[in-house]
């Protein structure tokens, strides 16, 4: 009886791994793939703009893995949602590093959870690429050799707004916006850049109302009683919808120039259809139109094709960081986190916007700005940027020396 | 900065009908707030979270009835919607409730607040929402060479209406003096024969549906999001409380006050425009601490 089971077993021992080389030929054959871990929001109103950045890492990752992935592995990834807390969110990036085992780290939106990652990245030394908090510290004063930016910083985006604006003839200008510390960061930015490109320009008046303020009607009849020549709003994602529509609503954007830093793009012109007003300025990162070049087209077509919608700001910032990791592994020839490091802080891609390199000084990726303003157009049911002017990545970048001061250098 | 040049009556007058509109939003949700206050001695922190879900029903109602007549299908049905949802919790949870102390139904009515907010997460997600104006209120009209939103007109005309009708309620109907009578003495009206229990169930839906109208009217001004609850309930209460608790044109008064000098405040001391509505409340509360006009507690 005894001898009978054995020899079945000797039998069957041979089978059950033939059956398993069968079905999973590429465990048999190839190595472990490498293994990504994104943290971000997935529920809530940042979902906006943290899908578009999963679901086009998604489309970039399965191109390169359909051509063979890179170093003959696979590129996989895993998200983790934070839920918008800081506290979740550490504990999920530890929870990657430490039970999934990933390689690199990715996310996030919320600045202060993307700084604590950055620390535990800093002491462990696990690359870790940020793909949407806007904070000037992730690369600045906080910045160190593991954490790389690939999306723009509040730094960028005050000078980008101070050059575009300079250029146009305003001379009075009005601040407002949410009584915040985004709100006043960005002001400053936008502010501080301005009048030291043009001196001349002078601030007549400001008015902050308080976050979630419903009604912006009173705000915006008494700035336009104030006829200032242009008005800068610095304003976060929900008063962002409501400054829009009361914009239209009172003819505030047809007498008075109103500059709204993401009001051209598609995060906030989609949900207002129809209802966006039109002539308000605005700059972002990317638009699926702009430029006009094949990469793009492509770009934006695979992105639709896969998900029947169009790609927003956060779909260049996904694309980049499957770019930058796939590219930097090429070229650090294995899966080695101090060699990913060398090879990713020298690395230049090109994209949707062109060629976009990461600055080795602060692992900040030097990406354009395209200021326009909004505009209708028969061909989509929402308005569109026009006029585009870019503002290229150099005029925007934080100078090196402002870096070194800021990390007390 | 800081003060700003006098303005000419172009301005003035602009910004005062601006203010009028806010206020007469702040009147009408108000106005139930009082309401359930003075009949049912009840103060209804879930108020907000009704308006909330009239937002809320007004962008729902309006995408399904797309077409110019859509909003004006969802101003009508919407704050159907919140009758429905405060009839339940009449019947099934408040019902039981009156007789308890003040702080107990404070406690019971945030939990409301908070369980509603959850609701309207269920069912409508986190996602900022944004239903448009109907066409013939869309834009603005120009006055006296400056410009003045159409819709915000509209939001007057409404609140004058809202008033009178409420007046003619209170004053004209049986139903309205029985209301007005239970608010001074319930165990009177109970001796007199006549069913408390539906008489306070009418009374508490009838101030709900003021929170669902304003909830609706204010649709097409503001991003309907989570936590527009919390923003507005805490408004009115201050409005009821300069009032007089539980007295409608109390809430009128404090409305009037509120949004007026909120929408000044912005044209003269724009910097320090957040201050003035509450600055207001508080020389109000020292001068007359139980508010403007009686109050019925």
């Amino acid at each position: 009886m005894k001898q009978i089971i054995t020899r079945r077993s000797f039998v069957l021992i041979p089978l059950v791994l033939a059956v398993l080389l069968i079905l999973h030929p590429a465990a048999a054959m190839a190595e472990p793939p490498i293994k990504v871990g994104i943290i971000d929001t997935y529920t809530g109103p940042p979902t906006t703009y943290t899908y578009d950045v999963r679901d086009a890492f998604k489309v970039a990752i399965d191109e390169i893995n359909a051509k063979g992935g890179v170093l003959g592995r696979k590129i996989a990834f895993t998200t983790r949602d934070d839920k918008f807390k800081v506290d979740i969110c550490l504990s999920m990036a530890k929870e990657l590093v430490m039970n999934e085992k990933v390689d690199i780290l990715m996310g996030t939106i919320n600045s202060a959870a993307t700084l604590a990652i950055s620390e535990y990245c800093k002491t462990e030394k696990i690359p870790f690429l940020v793909t949407f908090s806007k904070s000037d510290k992730i690369t600045g004063e906080k910045g160190h050799r593991y954490v790389f930016s690939i999306t723009e910083n509040t730094v960028m985006i005050g000078k980008a707004a101070a050059v575009g604006l300079s250029k146009r003839p305003f001379l009075k200008y009005w601040i407002t916006g949410d009584d915040y510390e985004y709100g006043h960061a960005l002001a400053d930015g936008v502010w501080g850049n301005l009048k030291k490109i043009k001196p001349q320009v002078e601030l007549i008046g400001q008015s902050w109302w308080k976050l979630g303020e419903p009604d912006l009607t009173p705000y915006l009849t008494a700035i336009s009683a104030a006829k200032p020549d242009a008005v800068i709003f610095a304003t976060g994602a929900a008063s962002m919808v409501n400054a829009m529509k009361v914009a239209k609503a009172t003819g505030f954007a047809e007498k008075i120039p109103m500059f709204i830093h993401t009001a051209t793009e598609l995060s906030t012109l989609a949900p207002l259809g129809p209802e966006a007003p039109e002539k308000v300025m605005g700059t972002s990162n990317y638009h699926f139109y702009y430029p006009d070049t094949p990469k793009n087209k492509a770009f934006a077509k695979a992105f639709r094709d896969a998900y029947g919608r169009y790609p927003k700001v956060g779909a260049l910032y996904g694309y980049l960081a499957a770019q930058f990791i796939a590219k930097a592994l090429e070229k650090a020839g294995k899966m080695d986190r101090e060699k990913f490091i060398d090879a990713l802080e020298k690395m230049k891609i090109d994209s949707p916007v062109g060629e976009v390199a990461i600055r080795s000084y602060d692992h900040q990726a030097m990406l354009p700005m395209f200021m326009g303003v909004t505009k209708k157009v028969p061909k989509y049911s929402f308005l569109i940027a026009s006029d585009i002017v870019t503002i290229p990545a150099k005029d925007v970048m934080p100078s090196i020396e402002d870096i070194k001061k800021a990390r007390g250098k | 900065m800081g003060l700003s040049l006098p303005y000419g009556p172009a301005e003035l007058v602009s910004q005062l009908l601006v203010g009028l509109s806010r206020s007469m939003i702040l009147f009408i949700v108000c106005a139930g707030l009082s309401f359930v206050l003075g009949v049912l001695r009840v103060p209804n922190i879930a108020h907000g979270s009704l308006y909330m879900i009239g937002a809320f029903a007004t962008y729902s109602l309006s995408i399904l009835f797309a077409g110019s007549s859509g909003f004006w299908i969802a101003l009508i049905f919407a704050p159907l919607v919140v009758v429905l949802v405060s009839l339940i919790a009449e019947r099934a949870l408040f019902c039981h409730l009156y007789q308890r102390e003040h702080l107990m139904l404070l406690l019971f009515t945030f939990a409301l607040s908070l369980i509603f907010g959850d609701l309207v997460k269920l069912v409508w997600g986190a996602e900022y929402r944004s239903v448009s104006a109907p066409g013939m209120l869309k834009g603005s009209i120009s006055m006296l060479g400056s410009s003045f939103p159409r819709y915000n007109l509209f939001l007057i005309f409404i609140g004058l209406v809202v008033a009178i009708a409420l007046w003619l309620f209170v004053n004209k109907t049986k139903i309205g003096k029985i209301s007005r009578a239970a608010a001074v003495d319930r165990d009177m009206v109970g001796m007199l024969g006549i069913n408390v229990s539906w008489v306070f169930a009418a009374a508490f839906v009838i101030g709900c549906y003021l929170a669902g109208l304003g909830g609706a009217l204010v649709a097409p001004t503001v991003s309907i999001t989570l936590g527009m609850d919390h923003t507005l309930i805490i408004e009115a209460f201050l409005i009821v409380t300069i009032g007089g608790l539980g007295n409608m044109w109390g809430a009128l008064v404090g409305s009037l006050i509120f949004g007026v000098t909120q929408s000044f405040g912005v044209l003269i001391l724009p910097q320090f425009a957040i201050v003035f509505p509450y600055a207001a409340v508080v020389i109000v509360l020292l001068l007359r601490p139980k508010g403007l006009l009686k109050s019925v507690w």
